[in-house]
């Protein structure tokens, strides 16, 4: 994933704009360059969202591929960012539609906690473990709000910009989800 | 339900300094921010490899996009006149969903098929023991067979209501996080509990 | 001197069981020093007429979990004490005979999920005749996500008013609780269901590919 052809002479890093016009040109490669930038942050989302790693990298990768193929309807190149989270959170609804609540899932379930771990990596992972369940009682509205506001750090506009709805009612979500949180917090304690 | 006074969400959203916080609200200020830090944790995976093998993938041709979606499963949704309808049937039925393995077992009325998944990296064995099984260990086994830590089976069972754990290595016991329904089973544990329906409805 | 004993109260033991067949399947399962007090339980509750199947299964449960014979003994004690309650709540709410062991044991298994038992009588009354075991696991399923427990009848007593009957009542709690994780409020959801009745969609018929590859369930190796 080099995408060297795309540094301009000052060898800055390239803008969002800019990769996307050096793709729309025909230098796939140079899509590497969005995958670097924005994976870790999609996947992080993306996790948080469904709860299983095995179906975020579902969701991530069938978004990069669609935003890939579709990148032309990209709008303005410069928010390239938001319109990332928008198509991996729609597969990310997907995913959890397609959920059933009184069936079985074939999805991957959660992971145990290996007796080999030592005791504060066993700790944290039971840390992680309170939080995770407690992020997996909120509505998946209420969860992306939260994640996006505060896990990756938007701003309202943003979050609107990726999620479609109004700032008001972004909000609104957002300090629902923090009071639901602290409250399911409180009851893994 | 925990209530978050107005200043603690201004100074969340970043709008007023935490200076003025009470004591209690800078509690729920911490306990908020450690939930923050450990969900900010980056998962180690990568999709790169994946992602960038599609995009350098040639397009399909035609054909093999037909081919595609011959062996895929879909939902179709076509209006017809009437008088078409059975020559349409007909035709629909010729082109048929493949399925990948033989017919498999029949069954009965009254039986149907529950799906039974877990996840257990590094696991040896990985079984299935409930009333189903009269809570005797080795009738129904699970396979991981691409090894990627996720057991599996799929198991014909009388319509009705079953309760039942996994079996870890032979030893471990595990109530199946996914089944959404449980049951305390009197020694302590949950027993996960399920409802098989008829498979022909 | 003690395995003596113990096969002095296994032969002493066994023609009680054996009557309905149970010590053949119960040694070799439970600890020996469980059998007599089950054995006991079973008597009792083949004397009161209550289904002993669940009890049996309950000891061979605790056998396979390894579980200490004195808490096998009082887990299948409770089992016994709560199909006793719930045969009681089925009379109480209209049933003259109910003699039906499945329903007893279904109506047990729910209200072992929480449930108060007045929703017995309540359900009992809307379905006359039918069994009232998979609605009180459906009302079960929606007091499980805090859905309020006389919202949750209302909306399973509706349903059934729709026409709706059996494992039906499940996908009504499902379609409910599904709407909750899409961000509707418990009320918003509950309003929804209910104005779908009665054509609440059922769950996913399992793929193809899960029907081919599966097996039936085979007799298992006895393990020491």
């Amino acid at each position: 994933m080099s995408g060297a052809g795309v540094l301009s002479a000052t060898d800055r890093e390239p803008t969002d704009g800019e990769v996307v016009a050096q793709v729309l040109a025909g230098d796939a490669e140079a899509f590497g360059i969005v995958i670097r930038r924005y994976e870790a942050g999609l996947l992080r989302y993306a996790t948080r969202m469904l709860g299983y790693p095995d179906a975020a990298a579902d969701a991530v990768a069938e978004g990069l591929v669609r935003a890939y193929r579709h990148l032309a309807t990209c709008r303005d190149p410069g928010r390239l960012k938001s319109w990332l989270y928008r198509i991996v959170g729609n597969r990310c609804r997907s995913h959890l539609a397609r959920r059933s609540t009184s069936d079985l899932s074939l999805d991957d379930a959660p992971p145990i906690a290996d007796p080999s771990d030592n005791e504060a990596a066993t700790e944290r992972a039971e840390q992680m473990a309170q939080v995770e369940r407690a992020l997996e009682t909120l509505s998946a509205e209420k969860r992306e709000a939260f994640l996006l506001k505060h896990v990756e750090g938007m701003s309202y506009e943003e979050m609107a910009a990726v999620t479609g709805e109004r700032i008001p009612t972004l909000k609104m979500r957002v300090h629902r989800a923090r009071a639901a949180l602290l409250e399911a917090l409180k009851e893994y304690e | 339900m925990t209530h978050i006074d107005p200043l603690l969400h201004r100074v969340l959203d970043g709008e007023s300094p935490s200076d003025d916080l009470t004591p209690s609200q800078r509690e729920q200020f911490a306990a908020l921010q450690r939930a923050v830090r450990l969900l900010a944790e980056a998962p180690a995976a990568s999709v790169a490899a994946r992602v960038m093998a599609e995009v350098r993938r040639p397009p399909r041709s035609l054909g093999q996009r037909v081919a595609l979606w011959l062996t895929e499963r879909h939902a179709v949704t076509i209006s017809v006149r009437p008088v078409w309808s059975l020559a349409l049937a007909a035709a629909l039925a010729a082109i048929a969903v493949i399925p990948a393995r033989g017919p498999g077992p029949v069954l009965g009325e009254q039986e149907g098929i529950a799906q039974f998944v877990g996840r257990f990296p590094g696991a040896k064995s990985v079984e299935v023991v409930g009333s189903f099984t009269d809570w005797r260990p080795g009738a129904v086994v699970l396979r991981d067979d691409d090894q990627d830590g996720i057991w599996r089976a799929s198991v014909v069972l009388p319509v009705g209501e079953h309760e039942y754990m996994f079996v870890v290595d032979g030893e471990r016991w595990v109530t199946d996080p996914l089944a959404g329904r449980y049951l305390d089973d009197g020694f302590g544990r949950q027993n996960a509990l399920l409802f098989v329906r008829p498979l022909a409805r | 001197m003690i395995a003596w004993r113990v096969v002095t109260c296994l032969l002493a033991a066994a023609p009680r069981l054996s009557a309905q067949g149970s010590f053949a399947r119960l040694a070799g399962r439970i600890p020996p020093p469980a059998l007599t007090a089950i054995d006991s339980i079973l008597v009792a509750a083949h004397r009161e007429g209550l289904p002993t199947e669940p009890l049996i299964e309950k000891a061979f449960e605790g056998g396979a979990k390894g579980v200490a014979p004195d808490r096998i003994v009082l887990a299948v004690s409770m089992s016994a004490s709560q199909l006793r309650s719930a045969r009681a709540l089925l009379r109480e709410a209209g049933e003259s005979q109910p003699t039906d062991p499945a329903e007893v044991t279904a109506v047990a298994a729910a209200l072992g999920r929480g449930l108060s038992p007045e929703l017995v009588g309540e359900l009992t009354a809307v379905l006359p005749g039918e069994p009232t075991g998979p609605a009180l696991h459906a009302v079960a399923d929606l007091v499980g996500h805090r859905f309020a427990e006389d919202s949750s009848v209302d909306l399973i007593v509706a349903a059934a008013q729709a026409g709706l009957r059996g494992l039906r009542f499940l996908d009504v709690a499902a379609a409910a609780v599904q709407d909750l994780q899409r961000g509707r409020s418990h009320a918003a959801a509950l309003a929804h269901v209910r104005s779908l009745l009665p054509n609440v969609p059922p769950p996913p018929k399992p793929a193809p590919a899960a029907v081919s590859r599966a097996r039936r369930v085979q007799p298992g190796p006895e393990r020491p």
